[in-house]
């Protein structure tokens, strides 16, 4: 393996082995050890793709099926904050178009795609179950409700 | 007004915490549970009409009796905190507040089923949920509360909907993506790793202690004929207050939008989704209806997960129709042909009617496609678009209407 | 065994037969895409929908077991009109390639949509699209854009060759079937995707663009690529010539045996045949004049082999027979040994290279024939008779498609040794080092040529058939070798392959008994060898490496 090959510390790999010893087959303790990956290393490239499959004797194909499949898992690198904002039914009706176009329109980027500083990933996103404080969004890893244009501005401003 | 169940804990401050759970009768349930025969357990969840609150409904204690009498090896109990119908957050609040009513439930539906082993699968975007539920799960096992013939996993799901089907959550829990398994073999015969499993809804779960404690009759009694006991209605949209709110399962639709403190913005109904975005619309005139399961079954919607979202007069419903049907597509794991391919199809055809660009007849294409498609997949998602996809169209198909060029 | 009842049909199979093998045995097809009788149960295409009495909904046939009592019935006006909305579903994304895609004419799309569609379709947005003309390893192309996410490519990566290379990713109708990026589909078996993909997804590079299907006439056949003898079709195109630059044959596709390679043929067999119509193909038979080799008539040829024949002591010649040729051709080579009393007669010759036995099908001994030699009794001492030609002790050698001079360390050492034999007799279909030393050569047609059988290593004798004609002058071993003991004044019995068949039957013990009609499609074990079945694949045994 080069040098830049990713590779989890001996106390890390004792956690996988631990993890996957919860699981009648070991095979269940994939997406554990994916969101592991991902908090070490940032985002889950091919490389830590085929490394993590390694670890639990799939093939690498097997791994980025599961990868390509939800949406918490990012194939690229992701800004340092990540801010989904909800869109779906009651955001909708509580003003969600209007702030993600606020939000747009601050960052300069689409959905999707992530700020030139690679300080913020911008995501639209289906429900995050909070309806009751709609319009809302998920700003890593907490919940920030009954949002408003100024409140918006708070919350982006105080990410660095 | 109805006794106070599920939320009897939340505005204790530390109602997480298991000092605050015990100081106020937590684990007596647990403990009376202890000296009942599992299959007495089973029996007792039965006579109380528990149905599951997760959206599909199904009897409680029916399903936990059809785990093999003869089975040998393991059976695994599987909670189902992968909350995702729009509309609807009273999971969210359960593990947040209350995340030992849920660890008392699991120990006795374990011992009813005679399971070892229970997973918790949570939403990967509920990290502060999560963060709460292992915590109070850490403080059972310092208490010897579990560890002592059952155990509990807590796994973390990374961003699927459809996770939040029974057997789509086991294949995740399994380590692959969250497709759904064709049936039969039902979960109870074939479930997670391929043993005897029950999925239960974490508020169905939270029930079960109370029904221990106070017995089936008095849980029954407390609902309806057919459904016993209360539940959280989540009610969002255009309402004055929206949030959760504990009733009796006969509760209609009406008086809980009265307890959310009516409607919102124009303060004029126009309709309301009864049971999560899955749930056929109801009109003004249609809510006066008991919002139990078979309640809303007789009138052409579901309860679902009991997530009601309100419609005022200003609200849009083909915008509305757009947004679910671009969740829907999303959210499709494409396994199976006709969601697959519908869904994405119907999203770009609503988006268009939407933009202007519709056309009458694409508003039967939809309904027609809907049709064919309903009832021939291999899980219930397709069903539960097929709810907005025709309802919306049926009931407001003037909105429609004036938005399709020809 | 459960009794059911299948469009008024009754029928009893065993227990654990799902409703569309059931169906089968009644000659009643249901449509279906994602089923495979190999692979496990997906469940996903929705198409093999149908009516079971006291069920309320069309159910999927592949995953419904035949039950005592069970009524089913295919044809309701439900399920015909369920059909017609799967296919519809099917199609929402499907690109109109139908002009430039391979799959034209065997397409299961196409087939269904004329037998249960026939909707007009309605579908007048954007279509979804993927990648197209993906190549995924040497021999498959992939058109995503095509796929219908029937996942049996996926499955076979996994339960058959346990490789797991392919995967679906994303979801929705993103969904796509792809490798993981950067790898190649790179296992011994690629090629059979390509035979059990429903649709144009999957197609051959080899045979890309080469020949509409409806012009391809088959023929069963045996692949002669090594011991095993996977059962084959032969495709050849004799209508289109003018689209197949000199190829006539179009592909190889296996053919199922459940004795021998269940539904699998390897990449190796598969794609081994170009040499049928390579340039190299020796086509007249050849005399040498002075340092050159000139055509010459096949008569002419026989005619100085028998005089040879005459000429040499017994013992001053040998014969190395191949492993390559058939049953008949090496009972007449036999019959010629007998008749001129030849005892130096062997088939092993030491090969350059070493190959290796694959974990499933491929053999290591890349010969189809080696045990019928080995039975029919020509196993004598290849080094002996290298040696003896070494010593000049050799007037006569007649040497079977082997090349002795290919890559071999000792290659000049071969060569003086081959130069010391006064009359040295070259046969086989393409030219190579070893002809080039020859008096004669006298060309043999190739397997696709002609009829025959060989012996697999199991000892199970399979049938073989003649797809085209012989190139120019070439003709079968036994054709040759017949006309040489002609030539000699023995008269030969036979005009046809199973006239040397029944008397090989009748000749040596091993295959007594045996018959072309007793063998017929499946093949016959000679005497005393055990039936077989095909091998467990790699991705079903016990500790496989790889599931979904």
């Amino acid at each position: 393996m080069t040098a830049s090959a990713p590779q989890f510390s001996a106390e890390q790999l004792a956690e996988v082995r631990r993890l996957q010893g919860l699981y009648p087959d070991r095979r269940g303790a994939l997406l554990p050890v994916l969101h592991m990956a991902q908090d070490t290393f940032g985002y889950v490239s091919l490389e830590v793709e085929e490394y993590v499959a390694g670890l639990f004797g799939l093939s690498a194909a097997h791994v980025h099926e599961v990868v390509t499949f939800y949406t918490l898992f990012f194939q690229q690198p992701k800004g340092r904050h990540v801010v989904a904002v909800c869109h779906n039914l009651s955001c909708h009706l509580a003003g969600a178009p209007e702030i993600l176009a606020h939000v747009k329109a601050r960052l300069g980027i689409e959905p999707g795609e992530t700020t030139e500083d690679g300080r913020i990933t911008f995501q639209a996103v289906e429900c995050l179950c909070a309806c009751e404080a709609a319009p809302m969004a998920q700003i890593d890893d907490r919940y920030e409700l009954n949002l408003t244009r100024e409140k918006v501005d708070q919350l982006l401003e105080a990410l660095r | 007004m109805a006794e106070i169940v599920l939320m009897r804990n939340f505005e204790r401050p530390g109602s997480h915490t298991l000092a605050v759970y015990r100081e106020h009768g937590g684990y007596a349930a647990w403990e009376k549970a202890r000296q009942m025969e599992p299959a007495a357990l089973v029996e007792e969840v039965k006579q109380s009409n528990l149905r599951g609150l997760g959206g599909a409904g199904f009897p409680t204690g029916a399903k936990w009796s059809f785990i093999p009498k003869n089975h040998t090896g393991p059976v695994y109990l599987v909670v189902n905190a992968d909350e995702g119908e729009p509309g609807t957050f009273k999971d969210r609040y359960l593990l947040e507040k209350d995340p030992h009513a849920l660890i008392e439930g699991m120990l006795i539906a374990a011992r009813a089923i005679r399971s070892a082993l229970g997973f918790v699968y949570v939403r990967g975007e509920y990290v502060q949920p999560w963060r709460r539920f292992s915590a109070a799960v850490k403080e059972a096992y310092d208490a010897g509360l579990l560890g002592q013939g059952f155990d509990i996993v807590v796994h973390r799901g990374a961003g699927a909907y459809i996770c939040g089907e029974e057997t789509g959550l086991l294949s995740s829990l399994e380590g692959k993506k969250g497709w759904p398994k064709i049936k039969p073999p039902f979960p109870a015969i074939k479930g997670a790793f391929s043993q005897p499993t029950i999925v239960n809804n974490v508020e169905t779960l939270c029930c079960v202690p109370p029904i221990v404690s106070r017995g089936a009759a008095w849980f029954a009694g407390l609902g309806s004929k057919t459904q016993g006991g209360t539940r959280m209605y989540s009610v969002s949209g255009r309402v004055q207050k929206p949030g959760v709110y504990e009733t009796s399962v006969s509760v209609t639709l009406r008086r809980l939008i009265e307890l959310a403190g009516g409607v919102s913005h124009s303060g004029r109904l126009k309709a309301v989704v009864p049971g999560g975005g899955s749930a056929p619309i109801l009109t003004a005139d249609e809510i006066d209806v008991a919002m139990d399961v078979d309640g809303l079954r007789n009138a052409g919607s579901m309860i679902g997960s009991a997530g009601v979202i309100v419609f005022d007069e200003t609200a849009s419903i083909p915008e509305a129709l757009m947004v679910l049907a671009r969740f829907y597509a999303h959210e499709s794991c494409g396994q199976c042909t006709p969601c697959r391919e519908s869904t994405g199809w119907i999203y770009k055809m609503v988006h268009r009617i939407v933009e202007g660009h519709g056309r009458k007849d694409d508003l039967d294409t939809i309904i027609d496609v809907a049709k064919r498609g309903a009832g021939t997949t291999i899980c219930a998602f397709y069903d539960g678009a097929v709810g907005p996809y025709i309802s919306y169209i049926q009931k407001f198909r003037h909105e429609f209407e004036l938005l399709c060029r020809s | 065994m459960p009794k059911l009842t299948i469009d008024g049909k009754e029928i009893e199979v065993e227990a654990g037969t799902n409703l569309i093998e059931a169906a089968q045995r009644l000659g009643i097809d249901v449509p279906h895409y994602c089923y495979h009788p190999s692979l496990s149960i997906a469940g996903q295409c929705r198409l093999c929908m149908v009516d079971i009495e006291k069920t309320p909904r069309p159910t999927i046939a592949c995953n419904t077991l035949a039950a005592d009592g069970m009524v089913v019935h295919t044809q309701t006006d439900r399920v015909k009109e369920t059909r017609r909305s799967m296919m519809e579903f099917h199609l929402i994304n499907h690109p109109l390639d139908c002009p430039v895609c391979d799959q034209a004419g065997e397409c299961w799309l196409q087939i269904y949509y004329m037998q249960h569609g026939l909707y007009e379709p309605r579908m007048t947005d954007e279509k979804v699209h993927k990648p197209k003309a993906v190549p995924l390893g040497p021999h498959v192309m992939l058109d995503a854009e095509r796929c219908i996410l029937c996942s049996r490519c996926v499955r076979f990566c996994d339960e058959v060759t346990g490789t797991g290379e392919l995967g679906i990713f994303n979801r929705g109708d993103h969904s796509e079937i792809g490798l993981f990026p950067g790898q190649d589909l790179e296992n011994n078996y690629s090629g059979n995707v390509v035979d059990i993909c429903p649709v144009g997804a999957l197609t051959d590079r080899d045979f890309r663009f080469q020949v509409r299907v409806w012009y391809l006439d088959t023929t069963k056949s045996i692949c002669p690529g090594c011991a095993r003898g996977c059962n084959i079709d032969v495709h050849v195109n004799r209508k289109r010539p003018h689209h197949a630059a000199g190829r006539r044959v179009a592909r190889l596709k296996p053919r199922f045996n459940d004795a021998v390679n269940a539904w699998w043929m390897c990449d190796v067999g598969r794609y081994g045949f170009a040499f049928v119509d390579d340039p190299s193909r020796v086509t007249s038979a050849q005399r040498r004049d002075g340092t050159q080799l000139t055509d010459t008539s096949l008569d002419e040829a026989v005619a100085a082999v028998a005089d040879a024949l005459r000429r040499y002591a017994p013992d001053e010649m040998a014969i190395l027979a191949s492993p390559d040729q058939s049953n008949e051709d090496l009972f007449a080579l036999k019959r010629l040994c007998e008749q001129r009393g030849i005892r130096n007669v062997a088939f092993r010759v030491p090969q350059a290279g070493t190959a290796a036995d694959d974990d499933f099908l491929l053999r290591a001994d890349r010969h189809p024939n080696t045990r019928g030699a080995e039975l029919i009794g020509l196993d004598g001492d290849a080094a002996g008779i290298l040696a003896a030609a070494r010593g000049g002790r050799l007037k006569f050698l007649w040497i079977f498609d082997h090349d002795l001079l290919a890559g071999d360390a000792r290659a000049a050492e071969m060569r003086q040794a081959l130069e010391r034999v006064e009359m040295l007799v070259w046969s086989g279909t393409n030219a190579n080092a070893t002809l080039a030393l020859a008096h004669r050569v006298l060309p043999l047609a190739a397997w696709v040529e002609r009829d025959g059988t060989f012996t697999n290593f199991q000892g199970r004798v399979q049938r073989f058939r003649a797809a085209v004609e012989p190139l120019g002058e070439a003709r079968a071993g036994w054709d040759v070798i017949g006309r040489v003991l002609s030539a000699s004044g023995t008269p030969f019995p036979a005009a046809r392959a199973e006239h040397w068949f029944r008397e090989l039957a009748k000749t040596v013990p091993d295959f007594a008994g045996l018959s072309y009609q007793g063998i017929g499609d499946v093949g016959a074990m000679v005497v005393g060898a055990a039936p077989t079945t095909a091998p467990t694949p790699p991705g079903k045994r016990a500790g496989a490496k790889v599931t979904a």
